[in-house]
């Protein structure tokens, strides 16, 4: 099988003939060509051919474009920095919501001016003359509060929840209006999914409730347009206790990426009984272990990882979040190493 | 009025009504203490209790903790005049080269809530600010935060320092963020590693007991 049938036959819920197998390589990716950060995260040429290499050197199943959680909110005026050897984030001490009077003033743009979401648009379309319908293509998009979050800051936000939630939810509605002519973008450029970062909907963040009422709607109208151009939904949580049942109601996701077991399972095996049968499961490999702990201790949470939840198909081994940026490869050569050896469906061994 | 008030509007984050409840306490002739315990501690404990057991999340530990701040400046002389000590001293900050703090200002506001004095020091804090602040202000704890598995290697450069300031065996050493497990901590010689706020501010006081009692002995 190529990476195109494996992770279809793992989206339908089939065993293939391994698990497939995609550490969370973005930031890392960089390294292989030689770029530096600032040049990978900003020029479409450069991070595109950092993906290829990747998928070159390591035959990833897959490519999550993933460049970092700022690409959106820039679209907005949000001033980022740019370390050398990390991913860019907002300046904290310049955001654009400084009160919550300043929530109305975030309108629904045309994404068409955010510089770093056309050149994620580009990326996609560079990747998918050389990878369509042979490595499926991911393509990673922060959520409407997320990209609200990095507008404002969390703590503020939150807080505003309680203070100001009519003016958060305008403005949630704005951006998730953005957010869904871009990811319309990238689906026409080449997506075949649209992963959606939904990051507070854990436990580690806000109630289920609160989710429900913040968030929902839109990212049921933004996984409505993703399905209209023809790409699938996918979710990327890594929060503790994340709520499979209620954003799976809400977006009807082909896949959920994730690190910790759901708020409603005990552990991950209890989450493919419960869930394994309606959402493809990927992850769920902490990325500290990339890089701290001994090469024994991580092939056997690659195998813990086998072992809950590939049975039956529906399941790919991944990192529970983003493979150390700065981090050796090493252990991400391992855990594909594991995925054709110890990974291999009984029935075509 | 009972102080049961006050802890209950304390809970639910309602700073304005917090803040009149404890000036509404003290022209009442309760005593400053009293009101700091019963009232703005035991809503922050309860709040750190449901927070732990997952009944309340990161919203409302937050406004819960400006309810608190907001009637402790209104107690805050009265405490000074009647000689109230804080139940411990802990310094905190998020590590170098990270600049993520809301995991830092939860356990920060829970710390406090549990009646100790905490100087915050901020974010992208280099290992000898740590040891530094510790020493002038007479901290029991130091406490490292770290969202980035890139940056938590500093924690060990933290207690490595402490080691070469002399002052490991007066100061407890407490890590946590989402990236730090307790093999971690006890890779790099930490006294602690608590998954979340409420148990963290719960170690820390822990510590500060045991730090006294051994004291009087």
């Amino acid at each position: 099988m190529n990476a195109w049938e494996r992770m279809t036959a793992a989206l339908e819920h089939r065993e293939a003939d391994r698990v497939p197998v995609y550490p969370i390589l973005a930031g890392a990716t960089r390294r292989l060509i030689g770029a530096d950060y600032r040049t990978w995260a900003t020029d479409a040429k450069t991070c595109a051919d950092a993906y290829l290499k990747a998928v070159e050197r390591y035959d990833l199943d897959c490519v999550l474009t993933l460049i970092d959680l700022s690409v959106e909110c820039e679209a907005w005026g949000q001033k980022l920095v740019f370390p050398e050897n990390e991913a860019a984030h907002p300046d904290y001490s310049a955001p654009v919501i400084r009160e919550p009077e300043d929530y109305d003033r975030i309108e629904q743009i045309d994404y068409r001016t955010g510089k770093r979401m056309m050149m994620h648009v580009e990326v996609v379309r560079m990747l998918a003359k050389t990878l369509k319908g042979k490595v499926p293509i991911i393509s990673f998009v922060f959520g409407p509060l997320g990209t609200l979050s990095m507008l404002r800051n969390q703590q503020d936000m939150y807080m505003d929840l309680y203070d100001e939630p009519e003016a958060v939810k305008r403005a949630v509605k704005n951006v998730a209006g953005t957010l869904a002519q871009y990811a319309g973008a990238l689906c026409d450029a080449g997506a075949d999914a649209i992963m959606w970062d939904t990051l507070f909907a854990s436990g580690s963040i806000m109630s289920k409730p609160m989710w429900q009422a913040f968030e929902s709607d839109a990212m049921r109208m933004l996984a409505q347009t993703v399905r209209e151009h023809g790409c699938m939904n996918m979710i990327h949580n890594c929060g503790q206790n994340i709520y499979f049942d209620v954003q799976i109601d809400a977006i009807a996701p082909s896949a959920i990426s994730f690190l910790y077991p759901p708020d409603d399972c005990a552990d991950f095996a209890a989450c493919k009984q419960k869930y394994g049968d309606r959402v493809t499961l990927i992850g769920c490999l902490p990325p500290t272990g990339a890089v701290y702990g001994t090469d024994r201790e991580w092939d056997k949470l690659c195998r813990e990882q086998i072992d809950a939840m590939a049975a039956g198909g529906g399941f790919v081994l991944a990192t529970g979040c983003e493979y150390p940026a700065n981090a050796d490869l090493k252990r991400a050569e391992r855990m594909i190493e594991l995925a054709k050896t110890y990974g291999v469906y009984q029935t075509h061994a | 009025m009972e102080l049961k008030e006050i802890s209950l509007q304390l809970e639910a984050g309602r700073a304005k009504e917090v803040k009149a409840l404890v000036q509404q306490a003290i022209d009442e002739g309760f005593p400053a203490d009293r009101i700091l315990n019963e009232g703005l501690l035991a809503g922050m404990n309860a709040i750190g209790v449901r927070f732990r057991n997952n009944e309340v999340f990161v919203p409302e530990v937050l406004i819960a903790a400006r309810a608190m701040k907001m009637g402790a400046n209104v107690l805050k002389p009265l405490l000074t005049e009647s000689g109230v000590q804080a139940a411990g001293r802990v310094c905190i900050g998020t590590v170098m080269g990270d600049l993520h703090d809301i995991g830092k200002n939860l356990v920060a506001m829970m710390m406090e809530g549990k009646g100790l004095e905490v100087i915050d020091i901020g974010t992208d804090v280099p290992p000898e600010q740590f040891i530094e602040t510790a020493i002038e202000e007479d901290c029991q704890i130091i406490c490292c935060s770290a969202l980035l598995t890139t940056t938590m290697n500093v924690m060990g450069d933290v207690v490595r320092a402490a080691e070469n300031a002399g002052i490991r065996d007066r100061v407890k050493i407490m890590v946590g963020g989402a990236p730090v497990t307790a093999a971690f901590a006890a890779q790099i010689g930490a006294d602690a590693y608590t998954p979340d706020a409420a148990s963290a501010a719960e170690q820390a006081a822990a510590f500060c007991r045991e730090m006294k009692e051994k004291q009087a002995v």
